[in-house]
């Protein structure tokens, strides 16, 4: 089903060009909307308002429900979709309302509010342009904010004439038309429904911010009013609301502020003299349960911007027409758990690709990769394994076996290696080489080269930790790094007990075998007590220093294992980093070889989780080389790790763009500093015969010295 | 802080006119009726005034513009080409309109006509919304609306079109010297 649903989405070319013109135009947009504001000062005023508001939901429902009603609103609390909707069919039903406008609201989606009203026979109109014709269409949102971008203006025109009257597909028309069809509307309604961005408890106001002037005409014609607001909305005092004000329409929009913003309190005029009825519903549905849980709690920062959408590799391909269900993308998926349970999230968490592209530009603060990650993990506890997967891992974590199987791999894949690439796997297994070679398994790994390698009993010595793929795929990766430091009078020391870091394990949720996997390298690297543990993969790198503490606390081993580790992360260095300083200190120079052009490719968890960018460029530079940036240098290449093999199709397309990027660069050098992005770069390239080589930095450096 | 304002507002499309005094606000105002609407037009103007005519004969007004109304309902407003109101305030740093509206009459006039003219004091612009939000009175203000340039939407294929369900020109009439 997922699957399918992915297929349509990539296939449907419109998606892709929409998602992608708004992302690149939106990024320099945002830029220009933040010139001079300090977002991270912004960030940081968004997460103390709104973790203070986590903390006390029940006291600010109370000042919220106390201030409003003393000014005559009628407010109603409940965690209940049910009460929700029996609510609002009450007070429809006493005021014999027939017709309802509504401003765009997600409290009402994730209660289904339209659905239930119609089935009360009464006519509800979504004003909202964007919601208006997705609703005419019968068709769910593709993006939050933009709920019709995957629509074109022919699209549009055909709904529009198939549902109301005909219009012709030119923009400007169509909206005069709906101005003019909906403007009937607004003026006959019994009842206006909308939710609220903001609601403040110091005052018992609600703010709501749009664009196109229609909440502001569902709030003053209608003599009824109720506004659905999920409790995350409230804030504490009045002066609270400023960072929320500066940074929504700037992250969801790039506009500096929305055309309006109304706030209300209270019940207020109605045009025939009277007083309107006021109602507000503060709405829970599993939001104090998200307060209560001390991973998730930081989810409530969210302002719903949408702006983690905007930036994800995987939502610009498929749109939240899959990457979700009411709530989409990244933040959808945690929502998801929370308001509909976590077996709803089953398929759509699995979409993230863990690139961390959308922990920089989130307003709250939110890390959401490591949430969904979390939510992986609970589904694999809860869910438990497929019996082939247990079998698989169990592989895994014996490291002898592991080992022994990837030797054995190696001997029988001949039939289907050519040179270093197999481009071809037969039949049933054709799936991961259809888009991108796969590095051939080397002959001898790395750990049996290392035994080989002569080099001299310098006095400072370092432990080298391979991973996988430079120990059995690109040993030569290892090899190049030994070289650079036996020059730098340091020798390298490779623990033969060491095993996969526990990635593939960690990245699925599966903690007891990351753990292990952790464990076993915890022992073999404490043994020679090196000064430095170097890795040439940053995901790698990352493990050791920080996820893979995460699974042995998850474990519960004893404070002193705890220990030990955290001992051991300190230790851990990127080879990136450990080179550039040895760059820097003068221990490592280089000759004056020919200028050669290049093109860097910044690796997610290099640039993102371990904060490395700067130095892999200075290092290449100092070498002789000439950098020529490429367009979206650190978006994702597609890897994932074992996410191109979950996702095979939507790891193709990424890395069709990454692809692109390099060539238009005009440089036929790829630098990276990631052994999986080179597999898949370096496969990508190699299976369309590019004419592009692809290198980790360390083979680059070794070269020049 | 009024170059700001200016600068800010105008960069949202917003019309801003800047005049010495009520008087010549009120002959640029007449103006503006007279060429964007015809005599005959009857009720094209909606007018929610409080101080600005202040002085004024509104029979005189009306003699002279009969397309004026000071009558204001939804049907009346809706058919309107242009709103008139007073604004209480605007922010320089985001170009914003103040309008407390506790009276719907009010803002009838500035969410369902075509224009808006907002008419605005220069004295009572404030820097920033922390400090315009220290001004108001949330105790007794039911309604109270930013509005920053005229209504828009992007959301037919990303292209930006000015003038949805809100008004689709805002012009500011600033008066200095009250």
């Amino acid at each position: 089903m997922l699957k399918e649903e992915i297929q349509k989405a990539l296939q449907n070319p419109v998606i892709a060009k929409a998602l992608t013109n708004f992302y690149e135009a939106y990024v320099v947009a945002r830029e220009k909307a933040y010139e001079g504001l300090d977002f991270e000062e912004i960030r940081n005023e968004i997460v103390r308002v709104k973790s203070y508001t986590a903390e006390h939901f029940d006291e600010l429902i109370r000042k919220f429900t106390e201030e409003a009603t003393k000014k005559g609103a009628k407010v109603f609390y409940t965690k209940e979709i049910k009460e929700v909707i029996n609510y609002v069919l009450q007070v429809a039903k006493a005021h014999n309302v027939k017709t309802i406008v509504k401003s765009k609201s997600m409290a009402t989606e994730e209660i289904h509010l339209n659905k239930h009203l119609q089935e009360a026979g009464i006519e509800v109109f979504e004003t909202d342009l964007g919601e208006w014709i997705i609703q005419l269409a019968g068709q769910r949102p593709s993006h939050m904010v933009l709920p019709a971008i995957h629509l074109t203006r022919y699209e549009v025109s055909d709904i529009f004439t198939k549902k109301v009257e005909t219009v012709e597909p030119d923009i400007k028309k169509m909206v005069k038309f709906a101005r003019k069809n909906l403007r009937g509307k607004f003026l006959k309604a019994d009842l206006g429904i909308t939710g609220a961005n903001i609601a403040i408890a110091e005052t018992g106001s609600l703010v709501i911010f749009t664009n196109e002037g229609n909440a502001r005409l569902v709030l003053t014609l209608p003599k009824v009013h109720i506004a659905i607001v999920g409790i995350e909305k409230l804030v504490d005092k009045l002066e609270d609301i400023d960072p929320i004000v500066k940074a929504l329409p700037r992250n969801a929009t790039a506009q500096p502020i929305t055309t309006y913003a109304s706030f209300i309190t209270g019940e207020r005029e109605h045009w025939d003299g009277t007083k309107k009825e006021v109602h507000i519903i503060l709405f829970d549905n599993g939001r104090s349960e998200m307060a209560k849980d001390p991973v998730f709690k930081e989810a409530l920062q969210c302002i719903r911007c949408a702006s983690c959408l905007n930036v994800c590799p995987v939502f610009r391909l498929i749109s939240g027409l899959v990457f979700g269900r009411v709530y989409t993308g990244g933040i959808g998926t945690i929502l998801t758990a929370w308001t509909e349970g976590l077996k709803a999230t089953k398929d759509i968490q699995n979409l993230c690709i863990q690139c961390g592209n959308c922990v920089k530009i989130c307003p709250g603060k939110i890390n959401i990769p490591d949430l969904i990650l979390e939510i992986r993990r609970r589904l694999a506890e809860e869910e438990g394994l497929p019996l082939k997967v247990r079998a698989i891992y169990s592989v895994v974590n014996n490291r002898r076996l592991f080992h022994t199987t990837l030797r054995l791999a190696s001997k029988l894949q001949k039939p289907f290696k050519q040179g270093p690439f197999i481009r071809h796997l037969p039949l049933a297994l054709s799936e991961p080489t259809q888009e991108r070679s796969l590095p051939a398994i080397a002959e001898t790994p790395f750990r049996d080269l290392i035994k080989k390698i002569k080099q001299p009993d310098f006095k400072e010595k370092v432990a080298f930790f391979a991973g996988c793929l430079i120990d059995f795929a690109y040993p030569e990766i290892g090899e190049k790094l030994v070289k650079l430091l036996n020059k730098a009078d340091i020798k390298v020391v490779f623990p033969q007990d060491q095993t996969c870091c526990g990635a593939p394990a960690l990245y699925n949720g599966v903690m007891d075998v990351a753990a292990n996997n952790m464990l076993q390298n915890l022992n073999a690297l404490e043994q020679e007590n090196p000064d430095y543990i170097l890795s040439a993969c940053p995901t790698c790198t990352l493990v050791l220093k920080k996820k893979g503490l995460l699974a042995l606390r998850n474990q519960k081993v004893s404070s002193e294992v705890l220990s030990r580790a955290e001992k051991m992360a300190e230790k851990v260095v990127d080879t990136s980093y450990f080179i550039s300083r040895l760059i820097k200190e003068g221990r490592l120079t280089f000759s004056k070889p020919l200028e050669e052009e290049f093109t860097y490719h910044d690796s997610c968890h290099l640039k993102r989780s371990l904060n490395i960018w700067q130095e892999p460029r200075e290092s290449l530079q100092k070498a002789g080389l000439k950098l020529k940036e490429m367009f979206e240098s650190d978006m994702c290449c597609g890897m994932g790790g074992s996410y191109s093999l979950k996702f095979p199709e939507i790891s193709a397309k990424i890395l069709e763009r990454k692809l692109k990027n390099a060539q238009d660069t005009g440089v036929k050098l790829v630098c990276t500093d990631c052994p999986g992005c080179i597999m898949q770069i370096r496969g990508g390239a190699d299976k369309k015969g590019l004419d592009l080589k692809v290198k980790h930095s360390l083979e680059i450096l070794a070269e020049r010295l | 802080m009024f170059e700001l304002f200016k600068e800010k507002a105008s960069a949202l499309m917003a019309e801003v006119h800047t005049f010495k005094n009520q008087r010549e606000t009120l002959e640029f105002i007449k103006g503006f009726i007279k060429e964007n609407t015809l005599t005959e037009d009857q009720k094209a103007v909606v007018w929610y005034d409080t101080w600005f005519l202040d002085g004024e004969k509104k029979e005189d007004l009306l003699a002279e513009l009969p397309q004026i109304t000071f009558e204001i309902t939804p049907e009346i407003a809706s058919k309107a080409k242009i709103g008139i109101n007073e604004v209480d305030g605007a922010i320089a740093e985001s170009g914003s309109l103040i309008e407390v509206s506790n009276h719907i009459q009010k803002r009838l006039v500035s969410s369902l006509p075509e224009i808006h003219i907002a008419i605005l004091p220069t004295n009572r612009i404030f820097p920033d919304l922390k400090t315009a939000l220290r001004s108001f009175n949330f105790a007794t203000t039911s309604y109270i609306s930013l509005i920053s340039g005229p209504s828009r939407t992007a959301d037919i294929e990303r292209v930006l079109t000015i003038g949805v369900h809100g008004p689709e020109r805002v012009v500011i009439v600033c008066v200095e010297n009250l």
